[in-house]
């Protein structure tokens, strides 16, 4: 290609269609040019076959050409079964959008049209927690991946691979002055490689080949995570000089590492002989066999646990579910067992956010703790999502939901009939405790039941109401409110999808329309708390959503807020021993307040609201539902009390 | 029981008071003034306008038809427990203290939760 053909724009375009005027469409290039005679009489030209034109060697600067490396990548996309490529578009990639629309015909994978590569990002880490594959992305490798981070921070602390490609044009004499020289860098990923585990520029398509099996491979071996692929423009559009000489490697997936046996052995005998042992676990449940393993573990035990909620580890009605209680029974515990816990220190531990900044253990002193996950196989320096170093004294390096039948199976080796009629006495106080925990939530529920705004515990019973009956998955819950967890039945492993990870805001929105997507697949009617502030970072989902017909209920907790800094305001005026009055500086989104129903509507979703009265919040919900399952989109808006 | 409140029974037990002393000794406040306050005060951000309860990092106890005396409110006020702001009393005097305890004691609070179908399902 010549130095000028990445560009038509300029001294390039201005060459090209002096050819054309000079010589006619049918010999364009100067090679022709020189080699074709000039027509007697112009007025007569007859097209005839031009045998000199077609036994020349080919000219120097071409038109065309009958391959593109882009479609040897979309060959090997289609070897790793991706489905989906979420982007917004730019000429850094244009090699292989095209390839993907005219030579896959835009099928595995589809293209999603994303607003902002946040979205694309996000809706990959949603769609991957449900579906257990990732989707990939691509974006323009400075200005799209400096959009894309937060998000790939998100799925980086959430453990959830994202596949993420981006467009460079490597070599110098290659850019077209300007835009592409600002959009290209020589190490584009230099700005995300501390929360990405892997990441390549390949230099030639049979290293793409390598590099994009062993990416996949790498983002889907546990501890998951965000890896990057930088693909030079030139590698995507240019002709494929070699193609018989290029070997796409198969993709064998990693097994998840299973615990140590003797480790494995060692905990099972701890856990069998203690008197109040507890299961505390956060990211466990990585596919739908999770939730059964815990269980059979928890009732093989009788022992309580304590569910983070970073995945759906644990039915939220099994009488052993002890999330609400996890002070009371971490504080009774003798043998902790964390499973595949981010933050152990935390959930061990109590904090105070004042001057003075605390801790307090919340177990017993003499409390054995035991872990066992992929955590400890794998950490990064730079950004501190490993929270406060946890003591432990049995540490298990292995993949949580891998190794639990082993366990389980150890401890069952162990129960005699003794032991067993021990356990089934706690089981049952167990129990006992969880039903109450139960009726206390409803009791607090009916607080201010008809109040308006809307309490959030009447808004979720009542969204309940109108999904229960469904096969429903709640993709989403903004700033994860409890009213879900303490009111609604969750029994099944993709009744819930996890939280952002990197509480980075903008998260909700787009991942549960990337979880939505992948129920989509399965039947399901997907439902999200969406936070207002939360959607306001990234309102265009709603566009995308439309566009791909993704059936979703948006239920907006409309609190007219970034409430949580509402709250930590509050606390640093009074701290300071100024009036609270004017915390809502900065924080709340009024004067004007946003129709969020207006801006759904112009997005091309079903909306409703602004709902203040409770009575008319089960109907509009009810509405919004039947046009889900229709497999569209639809936003309520409803106006709550803060939280 | 957390540290705080712990700490606050054992206090007002060597105080030798009792609920009912509390109660009696206190000026009976004014709820009118006191859902301002509240409202004003910003309590409502974090234990809900109706006393409902809330969520800041960890939940913010309901306050409808609260069994704590007028001066254990005080104590919690001030103290800011945990996550709670504390108030002083320049921002926050003794007596709208006393008309905001008024006021959550005036609150409906509760209803049966058996009488209400979509908490039963
Ligand atoms: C920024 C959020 C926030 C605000 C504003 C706030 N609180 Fe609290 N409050 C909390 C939290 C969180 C707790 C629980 C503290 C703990 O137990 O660790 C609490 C606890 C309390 C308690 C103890 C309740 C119990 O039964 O244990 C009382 C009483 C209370 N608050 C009253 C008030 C009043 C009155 C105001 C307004 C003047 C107020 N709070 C403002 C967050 C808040
Ligand atoms: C990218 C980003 N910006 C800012 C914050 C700080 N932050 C934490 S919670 C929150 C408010 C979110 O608002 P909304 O979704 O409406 O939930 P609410 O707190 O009102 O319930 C903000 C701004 C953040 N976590 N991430
Ligand atoms: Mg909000």
């Amino acid at each position: 290609m010549s130095d000028h053909s990445r560009d038509l724009s300029g001294a390039g375009r201005r060459n090209f269609l002096k050819g054309v005027t000079l010589t006619g469409a049918a010999a364009l290039t100067p090679a022709v040019v020189a080699q074709t005679p000039p027509p007697k009489n112009p007025a007569r030209v007859v097209p005839l076959p031009n045998l000199a034109v077609e036994t020349l060697p080919p000219p120097a600067d071409p038109s065309n050409q009958t391959s593109s490396g882009g479609d040897f990548m979309v060959d090997v996309l289609k070897t790793l079964d991706i489905d989906y490529l979420a982007m917004n578009c730019a000429s850094s990639f244009r090699g292989l959008h095209e390839a993907v629309i005219n030579y896959a015909k835009n099928v595995k994978p589809e293209i999603l049209t994303c607003t902002h590569e946040e979205i694309a990002v996000a809706m990959g880490q949603g769609y991957a927690k449900i579906e257990g594959k990732p989707m990939a992305m691509i974006c323009h490798g400075t200005v799209g991946l400096q959009h894309a981070s937060m998000a790939m921070y998100n799925a980086w602390c959430d453990r959830v691979p994202v596949y993420v490609m981006i467009g460079n044009i490597i070599e110098a004499d290659k850019r077209a002055p300007g835009v592409e020289w600002v959009h290209s860098a020589i190490d584009p990923a230099a700005l995300v490689r501390d929360f990405v585990k892997w990441d390549d520029q390949p230099a030639s398509l049979q290293h793409f080949a390598e590099s994009a099996v062993r990416a996949y491979k790498v983002a889907m071996t546990p501890p998951m995570g965000p890896v990057l692929l930088s693909l030079d423009a030139e590698l995507q559009e240019n002709p494929i000089p070699d193609r018989e000489r290029l070997r796409i490697p198969k993709f064998a997936k990693v097994t998840p590492p299973v615990g140590d046996p003797g480790a494995l052995a060692e905990a099972a005998k701890m856990l069998a002989a203690a008197q109040n042992p507890v299961l505390i676990c956060d990211r466990l449940a990585r596919t739908p066999a999770g939730m059964a393993r815990l269980v059979e573990l928890a009732e093989t035990l009788q022992c309580a646990v304590v569910d983070q909620g970073g995945r759906m580890n644990f039915p939220s009605r099994h009488p052993l579910n002890q999330t609400f209680r996890r002070a009371a029974v971490v504080g009774e515990a003798d043998v902790i067992l964390a499973i595949e816990m981010n933050d152990l220190y935390g959930a061990v531990n109590s904090f105070s956010d004042r001057i003075v900044r605390a801790t307090r253990a919340i177990f017993k002193p003499d409390a054995k703790i035991i872990t066992l996950g992929s955590r400890d196989l794998y950490l990064k320096s730079n950004y501190q999502d490993f929270g406060r170093y946890a003591e432990a004294d049995l540490a298990i390096a292995g993949d949580g939901e891998a190794s639990l039948p082993a366990l389980t199976e150890q401890i069952k080796r162990l129960v005699n009939a003794g032991r067993k009629s021990a356990f089934e006495a706690r089981g049952k106080k167990l129990a006992e405790a969880h039903l109450a925990t139960r009726e206390r939530a409803k009791s607090d529920a009916t607080i201010g039941w008809d109040a308006s705004p809307i309490t959030t515990a009447r808004m979720c019973a009542e969204i309940y109401s109108q999904i229960k009956d469904e096969d429903w998955s709640l993709v989403g819950n903004g700033i994860n409110i409890a009213w879900p967890r303490r009111l609604w039945n969750m029994d099944k492993p993709y009744r819930w999808n996890g939280v952002s990870g990197g509480a980075g805001i903008g998260y909700n929105a787009p991942a549960s329309a990337g979880a939505a997507l992948a129920n989509k697949r399965h039947g399901r009617l997907s439902v999200t708390i969406q936070g207002d502030g939360d959607l306001m970072f990234a309102p265009g989902t709603l566009w995308t959503a439309a566009h791909h017909h993704i059936p979703i209920l948006y239920v907006l907790l409309n609190n007219r807020a970034y409430h949580q800094e509402l709250m930590y305001m509050q606390a640093m005026a009074a701290r300071h021993g100024r009036s609270v009055e004017n915390s809502h500086i900065g924080i709340t989104i009024t004067d004007p307040n946003i129709d969020y129903a207006t801006v759904a509507k112009g997005f091309g979703v079903y909306a409703e609201g602004p709902i203040t009265d409770p009575k008319n919040l089960g109907p509009a919900l009810k509405r919004a539902v039947a046009v889900v399952k229709r497999g569209e989109p639809a936003l309520v808006d409803v106006v709550t009390d803060p939280r | 029981m957390n540290g705080f409140r712990r700490r606050l029974a054992v206090a007002l037990l060597t105080l030798g008071a009792s609920n009912a002393v509390w109660s009696q000794n206190v000026p009976a406040g004014d709820a009118v003034n006191g859902k301002r306050v509240y409202l004003v005060a910003g309590c409502y951000t974090c234990h809900g306008r109706a006393g409902q309860g809330g969520a800041m990092n960890y939940p913010a106890p309901a306050l409808a038809q609260t069994q704590l005396p007028v001066e254990a409110l005080k104590a919690f006020v001030r103290a800011g427990p945990n996550d709670m702001p504390a108030y002083v009393e320049s921002q926050l005097s003794d007596k709208d203290v006393a008309d905001i305890h008024a006021f959550l004691r005036s609150l409906p609070g509760r209803l049966p939760a058996k009488n209400i179908p979509l908490l039963n399902q």
